[in-house]
């Protein structure tokens, strides 16, 4: 909160609807940079910009929630937040001093498949950047006490977000019923129970097993010379063992076949929150422009058939839309709105109705280079930063991407044909039989209503676990 | 002068004072119907960020219409004389664009992304909006559920927003800043399109709005755009200024939101300064200090030792009048408030009786300035201070003073301000929890827990 509202004095209360995702592509094409292989296997990645006086960095550990214990989500997450909290010679309080009395930022956190480290420093600061960035990655005290005060803290994070904006909680219940026990339904912060199950010797085993040389992305892009900042890093990370485990292998999860209900009882709640979902595509899936193409039209900007229903037509909701979730197998394909209580049966049968029509071919010529038009033109602003560019060259190292994936958008998206278009749409995009759908909401008013969707399984709010039980 | 540089140069190194780059490229001009525009070339993407200020926020509503600005925000999009609702939208997206646009106390705020191709179309769309608007009675009463969704959303739906609500309406007594800018439910569902038509006219002429443009376009032709598109529109009288003061508060406010709550909250709002207020650093600093990062004071005694809370934030107001320093803490499920409200208070009131350390302060000067640089790394990110500036901080050209301004703020004067400020009777708290069960007591004699 604090750190995006200071300079911006002026308080944002009140906005239309959130920016639509940013899509990949455009006529931007790659500054160079390079890429430094260490032999204990870390990847380093480099790109110097001058703009402004500031180095970016995102460090990147493959594992992430994947490979959590089974009994213990949470697990990485939990790692991620304690590297910070002390690390090398210093403790978690002149750790934090450190690095803000330079005016640094670090950041640490946890994804399905993967934890990461970012932030950004003075350019004057490298040096000092570059020992935080080690001391964080090699040597983190992982000290009993932080732990556990983290934990607890975390459990109380998840009941904080229960009494707040409902609707970032759906895609968590999606993907928990959507993917079920494969490693994509996990919630990557765990949950209230799970979490209450972690000991500190699990984080400590965890940080041996999962995270080391051969796991790492760093990619760093600002105002430095590249050949010292690689000589820093390089002698910074050269001696770093590897971990102790080799990384699973994720399977693709099957595709929901028939139509299933999850109902989130929050029994204060004036409105229903709800998020429908199948497995979709993988990050590398050559299709990509296409298939942005296809979304933008469906649920990917204000104008979308979704948010011209739920919220320009019938003024339903405050807004809807649909969006991928990439990774290395197939992720989730969702859409998500919201509506008051009272509404909510007519909003879900629009919802599913506008998806039948995007199935029926409805998509015209127009539209289509309308989309091009917008995702092409958008491209650029999520292109602009060092900070923008250090995630980009993690992201594409990551999923063994190479620049063509950024460079040749433009052109793949230019190409993009009706036919393109209506055929990953049969391909991909589930029709309106084929999903989970979870509803957070006033269970008493709405329980009868969504029966006609399939089976329904009922679970609370307030319970202590995302996964419901079978 | 001359000394200040110095000291600034051994806290903080050169690169504070380095020149904000392109900062001398910034043209200006004034129309001859009295519209602000303000231009800022940067050619890093071929993009451009519109800002266009309308000067007017929930500040300008009274019971009955209020929720209004916030209104114009999204009936704004719904249609002009010279298109149907759905176009402006359709044509900018064709176009490669995007829009949004945000309400304040202060400022209605309408925002364009766009890549350079599509600037004359942007123009087009924006002075045709300001100049046609329409009233389609059916739009009206749709995009009026669509806010009131929205306001369940972030209000009724969401705690902190309910009790957010509930303590800026309790801070002020007299000055409009008490009304909530997404609106009262009643008067979300009763103003009239007369109301709308008023409001309209009063406060959306060109001598009420100021353009801010950040990007890939040249200055001359952007202006001369501007020129073309907007010029036309006629000049209207000024809409009446705002002159309630809020009276000087003379003993703590409190307010109580019963909820079904699994995490209490506790909020303070102290009322505070107006963005013109020479001491908008030392407030940022001071505020710093107290929640910024996991080295500050409110987040390492209440978060990390006592463990009173599971987070510890503030920000503050500082629009055309004086506004509210705000801090929020959350706390833990079976946090005590009345605990947390005392801890907090104390360490409000040391930092009053002791200050702060030279080195606290050096710290929240280097984050201040990071962010200073952070937020001028996007072409958006220009825009906003730009305009920021502009209209509510006594002009754009103070936007490049910031470092200066920064470097010039000791520790004396954060003190005063502290003292000035944050008094327990300047100030309102709101707490929010489970009301007691009926049977409580019953409960604690069984031995439930």
């Amino acid at each position: 909160m604090n750190r995006l509202r200071r300079f911006v004095v002026i308080a944002a209360t009140v906005c239309s609807l959130a920016a639509p995702a940013a899509f990949a592509a455009s006529a931007v094409k790659t500054p160079d940079f390079e890429r430094v292989k260490l032999a204990n296997g870390a990847t380093l990645l480099l790109m110097e910009r001058h703009d402004v006086p500031l180095i970016s960095f995102t460090a990147v550990i493959r594992g992430g929630a994947l490979t959590d214990p089974t009994d213990r989500l949470g697990t990485a997450s939990l790692l991620a937040s304690l590297l910070e909290k002390g690390a090398g010679n210093r403790d978690a309080n002149t750790f934090a001093e450190t690095v803000a009395s330079v005016g640094g930022s670090i950041e640490t956190g946890a994804s399905t498949e993967s934890i990461s480290v970012g932030g950004s420093f003075l350019a004057r600061d490298q040096k000092l950047m570059v020992e935080l960035l080690a001391d964080v990655l090699q040597r983190p005290r992982l000290e009993q006490e932080q732990f556990e005060t983290l934990r607890d803290r975390s459990i109380e994070f998840i009941r904080a977000e229960k009494d707040s904006d409902r609707s970032a909680l759906t895609p968590i219940y999606g993907a928990a019923s959507l993917f079920g026990a494969h490693p994509y339904g996990r919630s990557v912060g765990g949950s209230e129970a799970s979490l209450a199950a972690i000991k500190h010797a699990d984080v400590r085993q965890y940080y041996d097993d999962h995270v080391g040389a051969d796991r790492v992305i760093i990619a760093v892009a600002g105002d430095f010379k590249t050949a010292q900042l690689k000589t820093l890093l390089s002698s910074a990370f050269a001696n770093w063992r590897k971990a102790g485990k080799s990384l699973p292998v994720v399977g693709k999860q099957a595709e929901v076949t028939a139509r299933r209900v999850l109902l989130v009882d929050a029994p204060d709640a004036v409105q229903s929150y709800f998020w429908c979902g199948n497995v979709g595509v993988a990050r590398s899936d050559p299709r990509r422009a296409s298939l942005d193409i296809v979304n933008t039209l469906f649920g990917g900007r204000f104008t979308s058939m979704l948010n011209t229903e739920l919220r320009i037509r019938s003024g339903l909701s405050y807004g809807a839309n649909s969006s991928f979730d990439r990774m290395t197998q197939g992720g989730s394909w969702e859409l998500g709105s919201f509506t008051r209580t009272e509404k909510t049966i007519e909003a879900i049968d629009l919802a599913l109705a506008t998806l039948d029509k995007l199935h029926s071919g409805s998509i015209d010529a127009a539209q289509l280079e309308s989309a091009k038009s917008y995702v092409l033109g958008q491209y650029p602003l999520a292109l602009e930063t060092g900070s923008q560019w250090a995630y980009q060259l993690a992201t594409l190292e990551f999923y063994g991407l190479d620049r063509s994936y950024i460079d040749d958008y433009g052109n793949k998206l230019a190409a993009v044909s009706l036919e393109d278009a209506k055929r990953v749409i049969d391909e991909v995009i589930p029709t309106s039989q084929q999903l989970v759908l979870v509803v957070i909401g006033k269970a008493e008013a709405i329980r009868d209503g969504l029966r006609k969707y399939g089976p329904l399984t009922e679970v609370k709010l307030s319970d202590p676990e995302f996964q419901a039980k079978p | 002068m001359i000394r200040s540089l110095l000291v600034g140069l051994a806290l903080v190194a050169p690169v504070a004072f380095a020149q904000v780059p392109g900062g001398n490229e910034v043209r200006t001009a004034t129309l001859a119907n009295g519209m602000q525009i303000i231009v800022w070339p940067d050619h890093d993407i071929p993009n451009v960020a519109l800002y266009n200020w309308v000067h007017v926020g929930s500040r300008n509503e009274a019971p009955g219409i209020t929720g209004l600005a916030h209104f114009f925000e999204h009936m704004m999009f719904n249609g002009t004389s010279t298109r149907a609702p759905g176009e402006f939208d359709q044509i900018l997206e064709a176009n490669g664009a995007r829009n949004n646009a945000f309400t304040s106390d202060d400022v209605t705020v309408y925002q364009d992304w766009f890549p350079r191709s599509a600037l004359e179309t942007v123009f087009e769309l924006e002075a045709d909006r300001l100049q046609n608007l329409s009233f389609d009675p059916k739009v009206v009463e749709s995009e009026r559920n669509v806010v009131h969704s929205e306001r369940r959303l972030r209000v009724d739906d969401s705690h902190q927003g309910r009790l957010q609500e509930q303590v800026q309406a309790t801070a002020f007594v007299a000055h409009p800043y008490a009304i909530p800018t997404i609106g009262w439910p009643s008067d979300i569902l009763s103003w009239t399109i007369d109301d709308l038509k008023k409001f309209f006219s009063t406060y959306y002429a060109p001598n009420n709005c100021t353009l801010v443009l950040v990007g890939d376009v040249e200055p001359d032709k952007a202006i001369a755009l501007a020129r073309k598109y907007f010029e036309p529109i006629p000049k209207q009288e000024p809409p009446r200024p705002v002159k309630t003061e809020e009276p000087e508060q003379l003993g703590e406010r409190r307010v109580a939101v019963n909820a079904d709550a699994q995490t209490p909250l506790v909020q303070f709002a102290y009322h505070g300064i107006s963005g013109k207020d020479p001491r908008r650093p030392a407030l940022d600093l001071l505020t710093r200090v107290l929640t910024d990062g996991d080295a500050s004071r409110l987040h390492r005694a209440l978060v990390e030792e006592q463990k009173l809370a599971i987070s510890a934030d503030s920000y503050f107001t500082a629009g055309f009048d004086p506004g509210l320093v705000w801090f929020f803490l959350s706390l833990p499920a079976d946090g005590d408030a009345k605990q947390a409200e005392a801890e907090f208070t104390r360490q409000v009131e040391r930092l009053i009786e002791q200050g702060v350390t030279k080195d606290e302060l050096a710290r929240a000067r280097s984050q201040a300035l990071a962010d200073f640089w952070r937020g001028l790394a996007t072409i958006d990110g220009k825009a906003q201070a730009l305009g920021t500036f502009e209209v509510l901080q006594g002009g754009h050209k103070k936007l490049f003073d910031e470092p200066r301004a920064y470097e010039a703020v000791t520790q004396q004067d954060i003190q005063k301000l502290a003292a000035e400020l944050l008094r327990s009777t300047n100030r309102t708290v709101g707490v929010l929890k489970s009301p007691p069960p009926p049977n409580e007591a019953q409960t604690q004699s069984g031995g439930a827990k």
